[in-house]
């Protein structure tokens, strides 16, 4: 597994794909650096942070789209590009394959995902127990995603499409109108383990701390389970 | 359809009643044959169902009918079994910002090789190409990257060596250098089976074939066998001349052809079963008509005819 995750790591570093988001995340820390010196109050400012720049930017934008980036390319390029077969005809257990792809989009994905929106909240002035609570927030969003994008790679062609129409329709829209929807909305769930460590204001439809941590377990579980079954039945060109 | 039946003694690859359909598509047909250790050649034209049989035999692919056992087991389903597998894939990609060494290291690391590093600089130097060279795999030229994934099917000493047209883009020298490798591998006792759509280099592989058109077997064993059936079928040509008419009845009444069919004043198609005896013939006929011949062209010559010819028999 430690060769095709270390093979799989560094497909996916490409210039184009780290400008990009550096690009997304350089615009956050300029946002984190606005609300420390706009002309409000310190209650304001703490809502600025929790609402707009953790919760809209942060969970509901650039995590989810970070981990799209990689996650969908980790076993949807070597598909697409069809180097699959090097990793596929070998005695590494599918399940390993899809481990190796979820670490290896985790290991980018986490410092350039979340190290941008925890960077940008301690710019914003947050205290550190709401830094804390927002690294926590963005890893768990980040395992999450990681695993449905991975999952999404296999599943459909041109995923990164499909996957951002996903995170600009569902979790930035509807999940965050209607209490059902919630209750299938990564974003719901980690912002609420965000709120409930650091003490901010819930997002609305927020769940328990317990429930917003074993809703992520399964489905971290279950959508590795289903990329390792899909690997399994694909037909590999 | 098979004519000429040759079964191996110990059958290391075996396929029984395979088909393969993809939607309406019908890639393979009730294939069955059964090859053994050395070099068997597969032969088809492009479409014939070659890449599909080999992915099949791989694991690659499921068949939608029949089954395929590779040293006893389903490739599908047994992993163990594919790192007894060594696979030259017909598509060009690589990881293309890997050096081939690296490549060839990663084969070899993923199939568990005691020594990846020096087996992938031994298995490189096999096919002539340095292990030291910086370069990722993106800057090599078509030939170079071919013998890369030669070198990635053998790194890890496979016994059943699977190569879909593995000479495209070598030049003639490589082409010599490759044909000798994989008699060398299949002297080894190793089940070498390579594809290919080019007759004449499949003469080189070994005397065994297996042909595949239109997804069906057309036949399987002595490439000689196959050949002299191919040199006795009937041929088809077209003849250009001042006046085609007296040179069709002269020709058709020498028994040189055994049909003729005006074209136009001045061309023809005939067809015979004797062609060397046709290209004597058609100078003293057009001699004694008298005529000017202006052209004699085979129009069946190519692989696909002689396909066709194998599967209507």
């Amino acid at each position: 597994m430690n060769l095709a995750y270390r093979l799989l790591v560094r497909t996916l570093v490409t210039r184009a794909r780290l400008v990009a988001l550096c690009a997304i995340g350089g615009a956050g820390l300029l946002f984190g650096l606005a609300i420390r010196f706009a002309d409000a109050t310190a209650a304001d400012r703490l809502d600025a942070t929790n609402r707009l720049l953790i919760g809209t930017y942060g969970l509901n934008l650039v995590i989810p789209v970070t981990a799209l980036v990689f996650a969908s390319a980790a076993l949807g390029d070597p598909v697409e590009d069809r180097t699959l077969v090097y990793l596929w005809l070998t005695p590494v257990s599918r399940w390993r394959l899809v481990v190796a792809g979820w670490l290896a989009s985790l290991t980018v994905s986490v410092p350039v995902g979340c190290g941008a929106v925890v960077l940008a909240t301690a710019l914003a002035g947050a205290d550190g127990r709401l830094v804390g609570a927002t690294a926590a927030g963005a890893a768990l969003a980040t395992a999450g995603y990681t695993s449905l994008f991975l999952l999404l790679g296999l599943v459909v062609r041109r995923a990164l499409a499909w996957g951002l129409a996903y995170v600009l329709v569902w979790e930035l829209a509807v999940a965050r109108i209607a209490k059902g929807a919630a209750r299938l909305s990564v974003s719901v769930y980690s912002r609420s383990v965000l709120a409930d460590i650091g003490d901010v204001a819930p997002p609305r439809n927020a769940a328990a701390l317990v429930t917003s941590l074993v809703v992520l377990s399964l489905l971290v579980v279950a959508a590795t389970l289903g990329t390792t079954t899909l690997l399994r039945r694909l037909d590999v060109a | 359809m098979t004519f000429v039946e040759e079964l191996p003694q110990t059958p290391t690859v075996a396929v029984e009643g395979v088909s393969k359909w993809m939607g309406p598509v019908v890639a393979l047909s009730e294939v069955s044959f059964a090859i053994g250790p050395g070099v068997t050649a597969l032969l088809g034209p492009n479409g014939a169902g070659k890449s599909t049989l080999l992915r099949i035999l791989c694991g690659l692919t499921k068949p939608s009918q029949g089954t395929a056992r590779v040293l006893g087991v389903d490739p599908r389903t047994d992993l163990a079994v594919r790192t007894r597998i060594g696979l030259v894939a017909q598509q060009e990609a690589l990881f293309e910002q890997l050096r081939a060494h690296e490549l060839v290291t990663l084969g070899a690391g993923l199939h568990k090789v005691p020594h990846p590093e020096r087996a992938a600089a031994a298995a490189l130097a096999t096919v002539d190409l340095d292990p030291a060279d910086r370069r990722p795999v993106r800057t090599y030229s078509k030939g170079m990257r071919q013998r890369v994934k030669v070198a990635n099917a053998i790194v890890h000493e496979p016994e059943i060596v699977i190569l879909d047209e593995p000479l495209e883009g070598l030049d003639p020298r490589q082409r010599v250098r490759m044909i000798d490798l994989f008699s060398d591998l299949g002297a080894q006792g190793r089940t070498v089976l390579v594809s290919s759509h080019v007759l004449d280099e499949v003469e080189r592989f070994g005397s065994r074939v297996l042909v595949l058109a239109e997804g069906r077997l057309a036949a399987q064993g002595d490439f000689r066998a196959i050949r002299e059936l191919m040199d006795d079928r009937p041929h088809r040509l077209r003849i250009q001349a001042a006046d085609a008419r007296p040179l069709a009845a002269r020709l058709v009444a020498s028994g040189a052809v055994v049909g003729a069919h005006l074209e136009s004043p001045t061309s023809m198609i005939v067809d015979t079963v004797d062609a060397p005896r046709l290209r004597r013939d058609v100078l003293s006929a057009a001699a004694d008509v008298p005529t000017r011949l202006w052209e004699v062209l085979p129009l069946d010559d190519d692989l696909d005819s002689v396909f066709r010819y194998l599967v209507k028999r």
